[in-house]
């Protein structure tokens, strides 16, 4: 820990007593700290950080140490321009924290009960981004209940999810592919933009799988290109594949043909297996938002593009599909995200509520699956909206994984 | 402009656009010190100098405005996207935060965490740039002083949309904006990282969305004692400019009104599209008679050097204006609108070749004025009858209320939520 000048007040650093105080070296940010611990009011020890700019910015405890029990951290950021959060961690695990913090807003404050032990305060962008907090007195055994548990928990859920989804994928596939042994041409295109939603709900989770005896370079063992390969990632050596093949006969070609049959019967033993796999998956919290914060690069990089349905322009079924997965996901870390960081939670939960209601303005019963047909005047009216509004999501839940981050 | 032609000369640090350009800065400062050609034409030394920087905080107005003109600008508008109060205050002390890291050429935070699953909060791109003159000027538009955010009552006197003004093509996707921001460096990509990362910030607090956008380049105005640049019609822009102390204090500062707003000014930007593959066939003497001015030299079409005051009065054997009535600088001139001046701090831009393979660019006009009737005024008379009008179109539009910078431990505007 640095030392602090107890004499000056913090006020009288800035301005001209700051730049003196830079010139001397002595980068002097005075709160009272003298060692002793935090003193406790309405049962909560109390401890003030005040963020300061001097000397490439500072996280300033009044006290490094509070007794066992409710601890509320007050936080103020006078000047320090480089850092707008702050945490409390014990081994790296974030058990608390506050945001967007900039000189001039008022103090916030979040309240912690700790059992006894040695914290870190973590401030990035500060000189200093580590410094110790010690609570003394009984240590607290990992209590039932805990973040690291709730989170835990939500990640077994999830993996009924994805089983789920993937028994329903199954059912959805074969029904397309009796269509398509049947050589019914219209049934199979109702029929295809219903098997599709649920891979897009999981994709993310299922992106890496290889074949055996492939390399991990070979297209022709990967498991997602198998299914999911596009027009636009056809690999010319291993050919058209999956879903997308079988869109292309019928929403393009117009016809069933053999090959269409062949590709079916494929898409239905990969999807077989897929299930088989996902069964044995088990995920880490920080694999549910990664996941979820991947989904949302697909909504954007080849949904609001119109590139994934090229042929058919279901686009906005997957689209739908890509955020329903992510929600999931969000949904299942969201207790544990309650515990850590609540207005973080609060702010993903209400866009995606914003954009589950922007979605529900293109539904159209009248249309398979349930959306309007992506058509290129709808995507000239509309992609700008529909990428702003996943935009605003995808900034607050890109800094969910590491706050549920466990050390391994 | 003549940069490839010149190497500056380079002294008290000072590296030479060209040197800093080419990328052979390191090696050659001392070397340039001693083979140093020459000057600009005028005689005054024009460089860039990326170390230097500008200050955020301060106690009149937002840098950005009287800054002498650096070389690029990327401009950006915004719309709200909450209709909390505390989320636009968050935003606008956040940006605050931010930009005071920004214009001295630091990260706005860690640009590679060290957690595994973090996510930068700098996106990196403007690493060991320097502050390259940054600046970054923050502007409200007239949809924040409403009952939504609590901010009607501080409404600033006379900002309002912009009436409609004759000869406006305006696009609706390139007019308007709730908050603007314009980024101005002597490197584009400081410019471009500092609006790219603030944008996040936008986003990350939920607080607004990109609107429109424009990347600027080649200052189409000069600083007091700088050499007047040119816009893409291959004229001097900006020579009889906004440039003493008396003429900002009685054009360009509000000075009354609550102290929140002291030091504050409009903002008004007009997207111009030029049609400048017409106007390069257009004969010299036409340029010259369109414009007022000859060329290269910059004189009116009455005089012989770049400051010499028009003779709007002087006519030709023929009894003919020699500068036409219909003539750009006589129509703009103080002199024949009451007075009236505003500071202009354009960019030239380009948008890459339009659809029907024509090229594409134009002049961003930003203007500062304390009244934004003046801008009016004068725009009403250039769009009803400047011969200049056959050359370009204003397709953007948007007036924004610029809050003076703030003080080190405030935020720009906070006096408003008061």
């Amino acid at each position: 820990m640095p030392l602090f000048n107890p004499i000056q007040s913090l006020i009288a650093t800035t301005g001209l007593a700051t730049l003196l105080a830079l010139a001397a070296g002595a980068g002097a940010i005075a709160v009272a700290q003298d060692g002793s611990p935090a003193p406790v009011e309405n049962g909560a020890s109390q401890v003030k950080i005040t963020l300061a700019g001097d000397n490439g910015g500072a996280c300033i405890l009044d006290h490094t140490s509070a007794k066992a029990g409710p601890i509320t951290f007050a936080v103020t950021n006078k000047t320090a321009t480089a850092i707008a959060e702050i945490e409390l961690q014990s081994n790296n695990r974030i058990l608390g924290e506050k945001e967007n913090l900039a000189p001039g807003l008022p103090t916030v404050s979040f309240t912690l009960t700790l059992g006894g032990g040695t914290y870190q305060i973590y401030c990035p962008g500060a000189k200093q981004e580590l410094q110790d907090f010690t609570v003394t007195g009984k240590a607290a055994a990992e209590p039932i209940g805990s973040t690291a548990e709730i989170l835990a928990s939500g990640t077994r859920g999830y993996a009924n999810y994805v089983d789920g989804v993937v028994d329903a994928m199954v059912t959805a596939v074969n029904r397309l592919k009796v269509d398509i042994d049947a050589g019914d041409l219209a049934k199979a295109k109702a029929d295809y933009p219903l098997a599709r939603p649920f891979y897009e709900r999981i994709e993310s989770d299922v992106g890496g799988f290889v074949l055996p005896g492939f390399k991990a370079t070979d297209n022709a063992g990967n498991l997602d290109y198998l299914i999911d390969m596009r027009a636009s990632n056809l690999d010319e050596k291993v050919g058209w594949h999956g879903f997308h093949a079988i869109e292309r006969d019928l929403f393009q070609n117009g016809r069933i043909t053999d090959e269409t049959r062949k590709q079916a019967a494929e898409l239905q033993k990969n999807v077989d297996t897929l299930d088989s796999v996902v069964k044995s998956l088990t995920y880490k919290p920080e694999d549910l938002a990664n996941g979820a914060a991947d989904l949302l690069e697909e909504v954007q990089n080849t949904k609001i593009t119109g590139e994934e349905e090229a042929f058919s322009h279901y686009d906005l079924v997957d689209f739908a599909g890509n955020v329903e997965g992510a929600q999931q996901a969000f949904a299942f870390l969201e207790p544990g995200m309650d515990k850590i960081d609540p207005e973080l939670a609060k702010r993903v939960t209400g866009e995606f509520a914003t954009v589950k209601a922007l979605l529900d303005t293109y539904r159209d019963p009248r249309v398979s699956g349930g959306y309007k047909i992506y058509t290129a005047e709808l995507k000239a009216a509309d992609a700008a909206k529909l990428s702003k509004s996943i935009q605003t999501l995808q900034e607050p839940l890109s800094k969910i994984a590491e706050k549920v981050a466990t050390i391994h | 402009m003549t940069d490839g032609s010149r190497l500056g000369m380079s002294q008290n640090n000072h590296l030479s656009r060209r040197d800093v350009l080419f990328g052979t800065a390191a090696g050659t400062i001392g070397a340039a010190t001693c083979t140093a050609a020459q000057a600009a034409p005028n005689g005054v030394e024009d460089v860039v100098d990326l170390t230097q920087r500008h200050a955020f905080y301060g106690v009149a107005e937002q840098a950005g405005i009287r800054t002498s003109p650096q070389r690029n600008v990327f401009y950006m508008t915004f719309d709200l996207t909450s209709a909390q109060r505390s989320d636009l205050q968050i935003l606008l002390a956040r940006w605050s935060g931010a930009i005071a890291q920004l214009m001295k050429g630091e990260t706005i935070g860690q640009v590679e965490p060290t957690r595994a699953n973090g996510v930068g909060f700098d996106t990196g791109e403007a690493l060991d740039l320097g502050p390259a003159s940054l600046t970054v000027t923050v502007g409200l538009g007239p949809r924040i002083f409403t009952d939504t955010y609590g901010l009607s009552h501080q409404r600033p006197a006379l900002l309002r949309d912009l009436k409609r003004l004759p000869s406006d093509a305006l696009e609706p996707r390139l007019t308007g904006g709730d908050l603007s921001l314009q980024a101005c460096a002597d490197d584009p990509e400081v410019a471009y990282h500092a609006v790219r990362d603030l944008a996040r910030i936008a986003k990350d607090t939920g607080a607004a969305a990109t609107r429109w956008t424009v990347m600027g380049f080649g200052r189409a105005s000069a600083g007091k004692g700088e050499t007047t640049p040119r816009n893409l019609l291959g004229f001097k822009d900006g020579t009889r400019n906004v440039m003493e102390n008396a003429d900002f204090d009685k054009f360009v500062w509000i000075l009354d009104g609550p102290s929140w707003q002291r030091h504050g000014t409009y903002q008004i930007v007009r997207k111009i599209q030029m049609h400048i593959e017409n106007w390069d066939t257009d004969r010299v003497s036409d340029q010259n008679k369109v414009i007022g001015r000859f060329k290269i030299s910059g004189a009116p079409l009455t005089g012989t050097g770049e400051f010499d005051t028009p003779d709007f009065e002087k006519k030709d054997a023929d009894g003919n204006f020699i500068i036409p009535l219909t003539a750009h600088i006589r129509l703009a001139a103080h002199e024949n609108n009451g007075g009236i001046k505003i500071l202009r701090r354009p960019y030239n831009y380009t948008d890459g070749i339009n659809q029907v393979g024509l090229l594409d660019a134009g002049l961003l006009f930003i203007a500062y004025q304390n009244d934004p009737a003046h801008f009016e005024a004068l725009q009403v008379k250039l769009g009803a009858s400047d011969a200049l009008n056959e050359y370009v179109s204003h397709i953007g539009s948007a007036i924004f209320f610029v809050p003076p910078a703030p003080q080190e431990g405030s935020y720009i505007a906070e006096g408003m939520f008061a």
